[in-house]
């Protein structure tokens, strides 16, 4: 599968914008509940566009349950977005990047104009890494308490076997990443680590060492899109929210097989398809922001995307410092977008790329084109 | 801290191609199914490649290993309690000896470094199978132990379902409003919280008010009445689930507090007999001595411990408050 394959991809015929964006600091433990962390969001949302609750027409959130143990916690989130009168509401047991995805196509529909996204996790208050293990096949792996750090590890071992990576590419990664954090207000891990100072530390999962793996984060983050003329009203003037409509120009998201034996693990095909039907290469990158939860990741995105090279190409890659940075997980996806869409809103791009994963190895990828006007 | 488990016992039916596998391995055996001129394992309900049925939808078990190559591996330096040992192992992608693709399984190598990617391995089998994946593991060829079940035939009924209990601890210190709630029932009081924005007494708080969508402080706590009406109620009786510990009919009911806008919900109620309990009975709680009340299980979720502060709730003999007025509250 290449760009100049005979294909034609599916083209919204209605524009979208980003209008407005918001998102909590990653903390390792945020100290009160999810739906405060939700409410901050939308507060933020609507005090900066000046658009009252009822206007938002649809809303949408990606949440898991599993993470904090409360089962039913997305029912009580909509708390978060105001419990009454009752809102249009859908939700995604998935990172809310594809939340994002269903409320795009929502408006695509023409009948509403205006929809609110949400992502929100605590994974503080459980183990992470048994929670996860849960997402994996329930007879043949979960059984094994398979969880995606180890299942990382086998990614990053395959890159070391195939010589498509070194350990030292995998430590040239976080340190990129934890050096742009420091600019990064929300970021949770930020710092200035060399890469041999990274090599020396000892493997968690070999070949990862601690540093390759994310942070145990807390956190929400939330969008605001709006069609077409609607976007421009919402956006036109504004002095505390985006100047400009950051239109969505594709979103493709594609699945691998569930067991890791029948990939190559070196390859992510369904990034690469959902790289083509999003429109990726119809123009320049000036940023993308990965969901690079493992350093090995990086490396497989980043062919699969087209920007292989670090050297040659000048594509901004994790400008936020991604996820190694910060997962708040089930809006770690969604981050993505809105770090790509702050850029484009403030004007400092123009065309960007975001990308967000579901499942271990990267199995399930969401490729989203964003871009501004001129 | 407040701890909390939560389980879900999972019991889940095979089919006829993990049951297979499942039912192989139990007896010491390895299979993979052929598809689309590949040998598969695990085995397939499904052609992986073209999304087909299986031809004439039944599958072409072959039997492989028990020796096998490790592909890509990681050594599990911290292995979690849902892990299959207790020490550091590798889990890896092996391919058994006559199959074209891997099966992710832990080899048990005890050190990293009798671990290399290309290495040959060795099935084991558990003693006391349990119809699991759990059942096998692997091990570096030569170092099979000698107590390793031999394959045996089929004599017993073939694995048709298999258990996985999901278990998972959740630790997390009592957010702040829960902690001036659980000191307000230390002190025999109902702390709730007033929202300025919309008016609302909603009890126990929540640290935020719904409605508006304003955050609530300290500042914004009050006592409520510890006396109310019946606003809503349900008599359950126990289905005897995994964890059940109930075993008598009792009555789940929602109390709306004087001046709370928000009913107390799950409340206990052991000792008004059935038949006489309603909607709109006037009733007051009846508090355990100080000092004999606990709020250890206190945690930030939903529902109350209100049996453990609260000894019952005694009808006032009060006039019944009017059920209509109540509709709103049942939650």
């Amino acid at each position: 599968m290449n760009a100049s394959t005979a294909h034609k991809r599916y083209v919204p015929a209605r524009d979208v914008a980003i209008v407005a964006t918001a998102q909590t600091p990653c903390s390792r433990s945020y100290a009160d509940t999810e739906p405060s962390m939700i409410m901050r969001c939308v507060n933020s949302l609507l005090d900066d566009t000046g658009l009252q609750r009822s206007d938002l027409e649809f809303t949408i959130a990606g949440s898991c349950d599993y993470l904090s143990g409360m089962p039913f916690a997305f029912v009580s989130n909509i708390d978060g977005v105001g419990a009454w009168p009752p809102v249009y509401e859908s939700h995604v047991e998935m990172d809310a990047a594809w939340a994002l995805h269903e409320a795009w196509l929502r408006l695509q529909l023409g009948d509403i104009d205006v929809a609110i996204v949400i992502g929100s996790g605590k994974s503080s208050p459980g183990r992470p890494r048994e929670v996860y293990a849960l997402q994996t096949d329930p007879y043949t792996m979960a059984p094994l308490g398979l969880d995606t750090i180890s299942l990382a590890g086998i990614q990053g071992r395959a890159l070391l076997d195939a010589h498509v990576a070194t350990e030292a590419d995998f430590a040239e990664v976080v340190s990129r990443s934890r050096r742009s954090a420091l600019a990064n207000p929300n970021a949770q891990v930020a710092r200035d680590d060399t890469i041999d100072a990274l090599l020396a530390e000892p493997y968690f999962s070999a070949p990862l060492r601690r540093h390759d793996l994310p942070p145990i984060s807390d956190g929400a983050a939330a969008v605001i899109i709006a069609a077409g003329d609607r976007a421009r009203a919402i956006t036109d003037g504004s002095t505390v929210g985006f100047s400009r409509p950051v239109w969505i120009r594709g979103m493709d998201h594609r699945i691998e097989s569930h067991h890791p034996g029948l990939r190559d693990l070196t390859q992510s095909p369904s990034t690469e398809r959902a790289a083509i039907e999003a429109g990726v290469h119809e123009g320049g990158i000036d940023v993308a922001e990965l969901m690079v939860n493992y350093s090995p990741e990086e490396i497989v995105l980043r062919r699969a995307l087209g920007f292989p090279s670090l050297a040659t190409d000048d594509t901004d890659i994790n400008p936020s410092g991604g996820p190694l940075a910060g997962h708040p997980v089930m809006a770690t996806g969604l981050v993505r977008v809105i770090e790509v869409a702050n850029r484009i809103g403030a004007g400092t791009a123009h065309r960007g790329v975001a990308h967000a994963s579901s499942g271990p190895c990267l199995q399930q990828n969401l490729v989203c084109v964003l871009e501004g006007d001129r | 801290m407040t701890h909390a488990r939560l389980e879900f016992p999972y019991t889940r039916t095979t089919g006829p191609v993990i049951g297979a596998l499942l039912t192989a391995i139990r007896d010491g055996r390895i299979v993979g199914s052929r598809i689309g001129g590949r040998v598969l394992c695990p085995p397939m309900e499904y052609d992986p490649v073209t999304a087909d049925a299986l031809v004439g939808g039944e599958p072409e078990l072959v039997e492989i290993g028990p020796g096998g190559t490790v592909g890509p591996w990681t050594w599990v330096a911290h292995p979690t309690p849902k892990h299959p040992f207790d020490h550091p192992f590798a889990f890896a992608l092996i391919t058994l000896d006559g199959a074209d693709t891997a099966l992710v399984h832990a080899v048990d190598a005890g050190s990293i470094d009798a671990m290399t990617t290309g290495m040959r391995v060795q099935a084991q089998f558990a003693a006391e199978p349990r119809g699991a994946i759990t059942d096998l593991w692997f091990v570096p060829e030569g170092h099979e132990s000698p107590s390793g079940r031999e394959p045996h035939g089929g004599d017993t009924p073939p694995v048709t379902s298999t258990e996985h209990l999901i278990s998972l601890e959740i630790t997390e210190p009592l957010l702040a409003h829960r902690v001036r709630f659980a000191q307000g029932l230390l002190d025999g009081k109902i702390i709730g919280q007033r929202s300025s924005a919309s008016g609302m007494v909603f009890v126990p708080g929540r640290g935020y008010d719904n409605l508006e969508r304003v955050l609530l402080t300290e500042a914004d706590d009050v006592v409520c009445s510890d006396r109310g009406s019946v606003s809503a109620f349900t008599v359950i009786t126990p289905v005897q689930y995994y964890g059940q510990q109930e075993t008598e009919p009792y009555i789940r009911a929602s109390i709306l507090l004087d001046g709370a806008d928000q009913a107390l919900i799950g409340v206990d109620i052991r000792d008004i007999p059935v038949a006489e309990f309603r909607v709109g009975m006037r009733v007051q709680a009846v508090w355990r001595p100080e000092g004999e009340r606990d709020v250890s299980e206190l945690d930030n979720r939903w529902g109350g411990i209100w049996e453990h502060v609260i000894e019952r709730w005694q009808p006032t003999g009060e006039p019944d408050a009017d059920p209509r007025a109540l509709e709103k509250y049942s939650f």
